[in-house]
Formats: C-alpha cells, sequence, structure tokens
C-alpha cells in the first residue's frame, strides 16, 4: 500500500537569468514499512527531490501526496505540523544541537513533536530508543564528546523516538567508515521494521543496497527504472 | 524543555561577555545622568527644590532675571492677594572670610516666607558646602561693598545656585550691596499663570531655562545620556545580531525537526531578557554604591526614577535590538543549514 506519492513534481531553479529544471516530472510511491533507496549520479536531483518530498522546500508543480492530503496545498505552518510529528531526518552530518545532551536532543524532539507522554514517560521512552541504538550508556555526553558513527546514532534515535511514519534519510552513511556505515545501515533496518516505518534513503554506496526493498535510479532530473 | 536556558548554561562564557557589554554601557549611562542630575542640582537646587507655581519677573528684563526690577507697588499688590508668595532676589557676590579670603556665593534675599530662610540685619546663613571651606557658625564675614559685617548664623542643606552656595542676607543689606531697592522676581506656588501688567510668567521648568548657563549645561549632559541610550541600543543590536549569525546552522535544524519559529523567537527574548536583567540589576547596584561613596565635592545625584526610567528604556531597546536581529530567524531555511554541514 502507498502512503507517500509522488506526482509529475518538478522543480525548477533559477540561477540569475538562466532558467534550469532540475526534476523533470518524477512519479514514485513508497510502500508502507519499505525501505527505498534513491540512487543516481551526483547531481541527478536526488537531495532535491529527498527535501521536497519531506516538506523542506517547495516543488515548482506536481503533488506529493502523503496520507491522502496534497502537502503542496498546506500552509507552511501545517507542513512544520506535518513533518514535526510524522516524519523524522537523518542527513549526512548528524546535526545534534550542540548545547543539549543526547537525553535533552530526544526529550527535545518529544516536545517538538507534542508527545503526549508524561516527563516520567518521555524518560522512559528515551531511555528505551537509547538502549535500541545502544548509546544509553552516553545520555548524558554532549555531542561534542561523541564520535561520528555515536552522532550518527543518536540522530537516528532522534528522528524515530516520536514514532513517525515516515524516515527521510540523505546518505546517512557518507560520514562513517565502512564497518560504520554497516552497522548504521542495520540500524535503520532493524527500527524502520520493528516500528514499521517507511524510509526514503538517498545513498551513493552500494553496499547499503542489499538493505533496502526497493531501488529508484535517477538521472539528470528523472526516474530511469524502477527496480527491486 | 527550557533551551534557551540549557543554552545559556553550557555556553556561559558568551553569554558572560554579551552580558558584560550591557553592564558596562547602562552603567555609563546612569553615572553620566547621575553627573548630569547632580551638576543641575549644583547648579539650581534652591530653584528646583521650590514647589511647582508661577515666577515673575518684569517684561522689560528680556527674560533675564537679573535685569527685573518689580515695581514695588505691583510687589505689594501680589503679595497681598496671594498669602504665601514671595519676592526675592538673587545676586551672584564674594564673601571675605575670617582669614581674608574671598569666597564666591550667590546671595539671596526674599520677603517673609517659609521657602526661604529669612535673616535678621547683620547676620548670615549659608549652604552647608562652606563648611567645608573652614567656615563655622560664629565666625564674622564681611563684603566690600557693605558696611556692616555678617555673623553666620546657620547653615542649610542643598543650597546652590549657579554652582556657587547660597547666602541668605537680610533685604537691607541686600539694598545696601547692590544698590537696588526693587525685588527681581515673585514667586507663588501651586498658582497657576495670571496676567499681570508689566509682568511676564515663568513656571519652574520655564524659568530655570531663561537661566542660559543652566540650559546650556542640561542641554549637553541630556545629549550625552540619549546618545549613550542610542549607542548602546546599537550595540545591543549588534551582539545579538552576531550571535544569531553564529546560530544560523542551529536555527535551521531546529526548524528542521519542526521547532516553531516563534519558539526561536522566545528563546532569543528569554536569554535577551535573563542577559538584560542581570546586568542591570548588577549595574543598578554598582551606580547606587557610586552614588553614596562618591566624594562630597562631585556632583552627583541619581534618583531612584531616574534609573527605573532608563533601567526600562534598557530593557526596551534590548528587546528591539534583539528582535531586529532575530529577523534572521524568520529568514532562514531549514535546507541551508542542512546542506552546509555540520555545525
Ligand atoms: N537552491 C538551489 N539553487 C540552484 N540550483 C540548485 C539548488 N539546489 C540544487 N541545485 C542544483 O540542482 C541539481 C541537483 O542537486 P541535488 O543536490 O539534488 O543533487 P544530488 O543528486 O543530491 O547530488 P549529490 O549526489 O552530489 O548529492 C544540481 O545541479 C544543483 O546544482
Ligand atoms: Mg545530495
Amino acid at each position: 500500500m502507498a502512503i507517500f506519492t509522488i506526482d509529475e513534481v518538478r522543480k525548477t531553479f533559477t540561477n540569475g537569468e538562466v532558467k534550469e529544471e532540475i526534476l523533470k516530472g518524477i512519479n514514485l510511491s513508497l510502500r508502507e514499512g519499505e525501505i527505498t533507496a534513491l540512487v543516481g549520479a551526483s547531481g541527478s536531483g536526488k537531495s532535491t527531490l529527498l527535501t521536497i518530498a519531506a516538506g523542506l522546500q517547495p516543488a515548482s508543480d506536481g503533488k506529493v501526496i502523503f496520507e491522502g492530503t496534497n502537502m503542496i496545498n498546506m500552509s507552511s505552518e501545517q507542513v512544520r505540523k506535518v513533518r514535526a510529528s510524522k516524519f523524522g531526518f537523518v542527513f549526512q552530518f548528524a546535526h545534534l544541537v550542540p548545547f543539549l545532551t543526547v537525553e535533552e536532543q530526544l526529550m527535545l524532539m518529544l516536545d517538538v513533536s507534542e508527545s503526549k507522554l508524561k516527563k516520567h514517560e518521555q524518560k522512559k521512552e528515551v531511555d528505551k530508543i537509547l538502549k535500541l541504538v545502544e548509546m544509553d550508556h552516553r545520555k548524558n555526553a554532549y555531542p561534542s564528546s561523541l564520535s561520528g558513527g555515536e552522532k550518527q546514532r543518536v540522530a537516528i534515535a532522534r528522528a524515530i523516538i516520536h514514532k513517525p511514519k515516515v524516515l527521510f534519510a540523505d546518505e546517512p552513511t557518507a560520514s562513517l567508515d565502512s564497518k560504520r556505515s554497516k552497522d548504521v545501515m542495520m540500524l535503520i533496518r532493524n527500527l524502520t521494521k520493528t516500528l514499521n516505518i517507511t524510509t526514503l534513503m538517498v545513498t551513493h554506496d552500494e553496499e547499503m543496497l542489499s538493505y533496502v526493498d526497493s531501488i529508484i535510479k535517477m538521472s539528470d532530473g528523472q526516474v530511469l527504472q524502477n527496480a527491486v | 524543555m527550557n533551551i534557551a536556558w540549557k543554552e545559556i548554561k553550557k555556553n556561559k562564557v558568551r553569554f558572560m561577555i554579551l552580558g558584560s557589554i550591557v553592564f558596562l554601557v547602562s552603567l555609563l549611562t546612569f553615572i553620566i545622568s547621575g553627573l548630569a542630575n547632580g551638576l543641575s542640582q549644583d547648579n539650581a537646587a534652591l530653584i528646583k527644590d521650590l514647589p511647582n507655581g508661577q515666577f515673575y519677573m518684569s517684561k522689560d528684563a528680556n527674560e533675564t532675571y537679573n535685569m527685573s526690577r518689580i515695581d514695588s507697588s505691583i510687589q505689594d499688590k501680589m503679595l497681598s492677594k496671594q498669602k504665601d508668595a514671595v519676592a526675592f532676589s538673587i545676586q551672584m557676590g564674594f564673601l571675605n572670610d575670617r582669614a581674608g579670603k574671598q569666597q564666591s556665593v550667590a546671595f539671596v534675599t526674599s520677603t517673609d516666607s517659609s521657602l526661604f530662610k529669612n535673616v535678621k540685619k547683620g547676620e548670615i546663613v549659608l549652604d552647608r558646602s562652606m563648611e567645608d571651606k573652614g567656615i563655622k557658625i560664629g565666625d564674622t564675614l564681611t563684603n566690600n561693598q557693605y558696611s556692616g559685617k555678617f555673623i553666620v548664623k546657620g547653615f542649610v542643606d542643598q543650597r546652590k545656585f549657579s554652582h556657587a552656595p547660597v547666602a541668605y542676607i537680610n533685604m537691607d543689606a541686600y539694598k545696601e550691596i547692590y544698590r537696588v531697592n526693587e525685588m527681581q522676581l515673585i514667586f507663588v506656588p501651586g498658582g497657576d499663570s495670571t496676567q499681570v501688567a508689566g509682568l511676564q510668567s515663568f513656571s519652574n521648568n520655564q524659568f530655570l531655562n531663561t537661566i542660559a548657563s543652566y540650559k546650556a549645561e542640561q542641554m549637553s549632559l541630556n545629549m550625552i545620556v540619549w546618545f549613550l541610550v542610542i549607542i548602546s541600543g546599537m550595540l545591543f543590536a549588534i551582539f545579538f545580531y552576531m550571535m544569531n549569525v553564529q546560530k544560523i546552522g542551529l536555527y535551521g535544524i531546529l526548524k528542521a525537526i519542526g521547532v516553531k519559529t516563534s519558539a526561536l523567537f522566545k528563546m532569543m527574548w528569554t536569554q535577551m531578557l535573563f542577559i538584560t536583567v542581570i546586568a542591570l540589576v548588577l549595574s543598578v547596584s554598582l551606580s547606587q554604591v557610586f552614588n553614596m561613596i562618591a566624594p562630597k565635592g562631585m556632583p552627583f545625584s541619581l534618583t531612584t526614577d531616574t534609573t527605573v526610567q532608563l533601567s526600562i528604556v534598557f530593557l526596551i531597546i534590548g528587546f528591539i535590538g534583539a528582535t531586529l536581529s532575530g529577523i534572521q530567524i524568520k529568514k532562514v531555511e531549514p535546507l541551508q543549514a542542512i546542506q552546509q554541514g555540520e555545525i
């Protein structure tokens, strides 16, 4: 079942006088609970597509349908609400808040998603997720004292603690070595399968493709093939 | 969760630097304003401490009090109509002390009134600052234009005019020294301005502003105070701006995960309020300490009113500065932050 559909999405950037069409009518859909990989040459428009789908920038044309509603027609406040409560994000860098401890990062995310849990329940939830990403022993550490892989694991924990419907990941393993990349990929797979989260992930790394359910290949702003 | 507070706790030094700027600028403003007020007190306490009312001088004096001569028949009429009205004169002059040293004073004489000191012939009452010059009760003072002698009867606090201590003398002595029969001014406390033929009326402030030296001095001091206020406003804005620029990436990430822009503004306002209040508490206390320990000869007077007023102005300025610089927060695109890499 498709939880997320992208329909004829176009994106045009204007650089001075020159108009450049970066996305030339993209169609794709994500099946619930599956991990979909977005691959393709550098500059083919993967990140642009991912951020449009995630509501981080508007499309020039087309539809982005999530849970039956076209996000293109939503106000920015409505989009923010969807982002805060239904989406999770992991990027190449962890982008943790530098002045919050690991535990506080996750508490903040629960706040932002307007979690109905009571304070002590929130703390329990944070402990649970930190155990899943094996970071519970560092819950009082600040980001500056964590290694790259540890930061990324905290970022993943932050992306899923509010039980989002969709996880967007843009090269989540690009800053990690190959062993850590595999660990992080395993983690994403296990977590999304356990929590039934649908995932759209951009990756350059061929090795990561063995962990995904379907692959979409992009070239020059278009989808090339839709293969499993 | 209070992320505003968490950030202050983690970045103490950064916030302390900002706070110390606010502290220093506000302290400087308080001190300058205390000096301005002190000088104004030193220049015209005699007039400033009078209750609100109306001053009258003769029209042909062209708003210069020491050119004014009030006709004695008009004076009698006014004083009989208004029970607490008082006619008085002020002239700068000199007294010779026992050692023969000349002391500059402002001679003041008046008709019977509780607002001025009335002294008998041959007596004199001086501003307390003359005590510091070694003059004591019972001393005998002379004036070159006066045939008699003055015996110091007592001292009064805070009676200054034109930066000189006031010397209250008997009207006959005054008339002899300055060879005049008429008084310069009539003061009617609490009175509304009424038309009196040949006289021009002034409110307390209007009258103070006819004293040229007073007006010029206050204008330049007030200008300094307001420049300081404006400059501190700019400093606030610039420092908040620089801090916000460093935090653009952070704001972007917070926005990306769904934090409301209004929450980011609240975070900034909370931090601004926290810093400004602490800095103001410190600078207010320090300036009050200064008020107490300022050397006697230094005219310094900082009232609670002025302090509260300036503090409110600083809070408003801090708020505006922070908000103006915070407009960037509104503009931050979450995407930029993500593409810019690690924060
Ligand atoms: N804000 C923008 N303004 C102008 N052009 C842009 C903007 N964002 C992206 N582009 C252009 O769109 C094209 C696609 O960019 P995008 O980041 O989506 O590529 P990508 O497939 O993610 O590449 P990579 O694998 O290198 O990350 C690039 O040519 C890029 O220069
Ligand atoms: Mg990219």
